[in-house]
């Protein structure tokens, strides 16, 4: 007997447990959270990593001169399109009537920015390569600020003064 | 107790059969009370499956021998801590335990997701819900309930298999089952991705931790499975390519495979498909390698069950796995398309892919060497097993591969490197390697394998501890740190890689190990109380051992001993006494197996002196304690090095414990939104 009132017990637990979202309407949250990169963002963010990770094969000596600057001058284009697509998908966020047509294009410089890489010169015009410039020294500023290293694009604990990675210091830049 | 825990086990069908269909329809018309119900019902069945293991566990305890389970593994006469750990001596209980653990690791997973990750929940929910269904189901209907009663209640059970009556097999299944469970919560995340769509490197980012922790317990089970097997089966060996450590051996090859290939789609956007089948494939190796522990289809000293229903269950879920993820993937084939291409075969992402490459070939030749036998079954008749020739053959060369690989990576850069670099990097590393070589050579070694694995060993060690040097240095001179600290601060400021980097040290010192197995000796002698023998180890000194003579010890009660036979050994190297040493024969009441043995070791840094009690001249003299009786087969093996893999396992998990613990790499993130430009194959 008390078996089964255990049983039971157990049985009408489980049952209120799982059926009262249902039945009062508990509602488990599905959306993607705001702090998250969106695509762009990361894609641009991982460009302007490899960046870093290129400078920090050349400074290491895994890398050699000539290499290092052609895939500088590769990676610089894909930071430059991903830079623009970002923008574009900002600006597309502002005014969506007008966001297909700014994707649309941005898929355009997406793919010049590609084969403008074997050339090894970025497109977009001498304006569009300050506006990067501009972008990647934000973006090392940001980077400083969550520890990342400017110089070697390696992660260190927050608040720390030098790289772990390459020594770089990392303190007296974040008052730069 | 034991009936509440059959009844929670009923109940758990139908609220697991209820959390798929609410994980997939929430997912679906995202509505977020049937996920928030099919989230409770995953704890639900976590709760009533441990109700369900208490029930198992009180039946051990209570000697409910009406049980056919504990009847078959436990009797009134077994140590208190054996009984305990019935619940994963026997196919029914671990099948119990595997759902145990699963219940428990996805528990975990909706509880820590429970704010973030939204969007992933409700199919990982689902997916989560699927296999524990599955194997409720698997539980209830294929014969293998541990519930299951028989008609009339045996006054004893059979008691516990002899050769599990030991420290390590009490915690190696338990081991490799937390790498097999933990290792669905990934698998769920990557079908998540591929229904809703996301199928940038988020998934990876959310579930690295748990494929390393996955990873770990892999390692670590697989490597307590070698010690159980070295101290307790009395050959003197830790791995025979039997089919259950290769089944165990599998999942941790693709796991290795898809650890390392998940950096390139991080770092560059590229195999995602080939991540997609990595993650789908390893699922399915640790479902396999369950199902060929435990259903006893191929024969080997794992196999202590004989039961087809089940295999059949177990391969149709297999198969319709398979199919769902094949047809899911081929669905999502547009937006698995790669980024980026690798620019160059000079380049790390091209390290990356031919190890990936090497762990796959010696994950086929594993599974094609363990399958054989039934295929030859099944088309001849006859079961013709490959044995460990053929496995040593196909995957001794991929390891040195793969070993060399582990120098040649840290070295090489992202996208293209330089051959000029690559030369000046590797000048030194391959010196001293080539060094390591010609001065064992010089000093005797002559075994070519052994030669080269341990020349490769020591390049790839310089090129480590280079790397370590490097840093360690720099930090020291800026921050004007001692170099111990600077070392410490160095590891623990970028986790994942120098973790990374301890971990392959750890491999490494197992490899060295492996090849130490090129220089065992094995001698037998037939000795009389007071015989000394005389063996050489190939480190030059020579061990004196005395035999002292045997000792019986009959009806003991304890550990359902009949008779035990100590024969005591004095040790003595070069002279200098160290200590006795025993070896045992002992005959349990139960089961009529043949006598066991247990062996005496005796380690050093550099190696193992490895006794075996092979034979007692005249057993029957010997348990009536004649004294004329004490004639024995000593069998002494050394074992050169084997105390490295213990050793080197200790490191790989330190190493790994250090890249998974939390605050690694917050900020690295991954590549996402698919580009324009044209796609080369998804596999590639």
């Amino acid at each position: 007997m008390t078996l089964y009132l255990g049983v039971a017990l157990v049985a009408a637990a489980v049952v209120l447990f799982i059926l009262q979202p249902v039945v009062r309407g508990l509602h488990a949250s599905l959306e993607r959270e705001d702090d998250e990169l969106t695509e762009t963002e990361a894609r641009k963010r991982v460009a302007l990593l490899a960046l870093r990770d290129v400078e920090y094969d050349f400074l290491s000596g895994k890398l050699d001169e000539d290499d290092y600057r052609s895939l500088k001058a590769e990676l610089t284009a894909e930071a430059l399109a991903a830079l623009e697509a970002d923008e574009a998908a900002k600006a597309g966020r502002r005014v969506p009537a007008g966001a297909r047509q700014m994707v649309a294009t941005t898929g355009g410089a997406d793919d010049d920015g590609v084969a403008g890489a074997a050339s090894d010169t970025p497109p977009g015009g001498a304006g569009a390569e300050e506006a990067l410039e501009a972008e990647i020294a934000r973006m090392r500023g940001a980077l400083r600020g969550s520890g990342v290293c400017p110089s070697c694009a390696y992660s260190n604990e927050e608040g720390s003064r030098f790289c772990s990675a390459c020594g770089h210091a990392l303190a007296d830049t974040v008052t730069a | 107790m034991t009936l509440l825990g059959e009844f929670a086990l009923w109940i758990s069908l139908p609220v697991a059969a209820w959390g798929v269909i609410l994980g997939y329809a929430g997912g679906r018309t995202q509505r977020g009370d049937l996920v928030l119900s099919a989230e409770r019902s995953i704890y639900a069945v976590f709760g009533l499956l441990i109700l369900a293991s208490l029930g198992v566990g009180a039946a051990f305890l209570g000697d409910k021998f009406e049980y056919w389970y504990i009847a078959s593994y436990s009797n009134r006469n077994l140590e208190l801590f054996y009984k305990v750990t019935g619940l994963w001596a026997g196919q029914r209980g671990s099948l119990l335990f595997w759902a145990l653990l699963l219940g428990l690791f996805s528990s975990i997973c909706v509880f820590t997701n429970r704010n973030k990750n939204r969007e992933f929940m409700p199919y990982v929910a689902g997916v989560l819900q699927t296999i524990l269904l599955f194997f409720i189901v698997v539980l209830l209907f294929a014969d293998v309930n541990p519930f299951e009663r028989l008609d009339f209640v045996p006054a004893d059970g059979q008691g516990l298999n002899p050769q599990l009556q030991n420290y390590w097999m009490t915690i190696h299944p338990p081991t490799l089952y937390l790498g097999f469970t933990s290792f669905t919560i990934p698998f769920a995340f990557a079908v998540a991705a591929l229904l809703n769509g996301r199928l940038d490197a988020r998934w990876i980012q959310l579930t690295r931790r748990w494929i390393l922790t996955s990873w770990l317990f892999l390692s670590v089970g697989i490597v307590f499975g070698m010690r159980w097997a070295y101290e307790e089966l009395g050959w003197g060996g830790y791995w025979f390519w039997d089919p259950v450590e290769n089944a165990s051996l599998l999942p941790w090859l693709t796991a290795t495979a898809f650890l390392h290939s998940i950096q390139i789609q991080e770092n560059r956007g590229m195999l995602k498909v080939w991540n997609m089948s990595l993650v789908l494939m390893t699922f399915l190796l640790t479902i396999f390698a369950t199902f060929l522990t435990r259903s006893g289809l191929i024969e080997s000293v794992h196999s202590f069950a004989q039961e087809l229903k089940i295999a059949y269950i177990f391969l149709s879920f297999m198969g319709a796995t398979l199919a769902a993820c094949v047809v899911l993937i081929l669905y999502r084939l547009p937006q698995l398309r790669t980024e980026n291409q690798i620019e160059s075969f000079l380049s790390r992402e091209s390290a990356f892919l031919f190890n990936n490459l090497l762990l796959l070939g010696a994950a086929f030749s594993v599974m094609w060497g363990t399958m054989f036998p039934l295929i030859s079954e099944g088309i001849t008749g006859q079961q013709i097993s490959v044995g460990p020739p053929f496995f040593e053959k196909v995957n001794f060369p991929i390891g040195l591969v793969l070993l060399a690989l582990v120098g040649i990576g840290p070295v090489i850069a992202w996208r293209r490197a330089t051959k000029r670099n690559l030369q000046k990097n590797f000048a030194t590393p391959v010196a001293v390697g080539l060094f390591t070589g010609v001065a064992l050579w010089i000093l005797g070694a002559r075994h070519e394998l052994a030669l080269v694995t341990w020349s490769i060993s020591a390049f790839v060690l310089t090129v480590i501890f280079t790397e370590f040097w490097k840093g360690t240095k720099a930090r020291a001179r800026i921050e004007g740190e001692g170099h111990v600290l600077a070392f410490f601060h160095l590891i623990t400021r970028n986790r994942r890689r120098w973790g990374g980097y301890m971990v392959h040290i750890g491999f490494v010192m197992m490899c060295i190990a492996f090849a130490g197995a090129a220089y065992n000796t094995d001698s037998r002698f037939n000795v009389q109380p007071g015989d000394v023998v005389e063996v050489a180890s190939p480190f030059g000194h020579t061990y004196q051992l005395t035999y002292e003579g045997l000792s019986m010890t009959l009806n003991r009660g304890q550990r359902n001993l009949l008779w035990q036979a100590i024969a005591t050994v004095s040790v003595a190297q070069d002279g200098d006494p160290k200590g006795i040493l025993t070896t045992e024969k002992r005959q349990y009441t139960n089961r009529n197996t043949q006598p066991m043995t247990e062996v005496g070791i005796r380690s050093i840094v550099q190696e193992d002196l490895y006794l075996i009690l092979s034979a007692l001249n005249d057993p029957a003299g010997a348990v009536r304690a004649d004294p004329d009786a004490q004639g024995i087969d000593l069998q002494v093996l050394i074992k050169p090095l084997v105390g490295w893999i213990w050793l080197g396992c200790l490191m790989l998990a330190i190493g790994t414990i250090i890249a998974l613990w939390p605050s690694v790499d917050r900020t690295r993130v991954a590549t996402e939104a698919p580009k324009s430009e044209p796609a080369t194959a998804g596999a590639g």
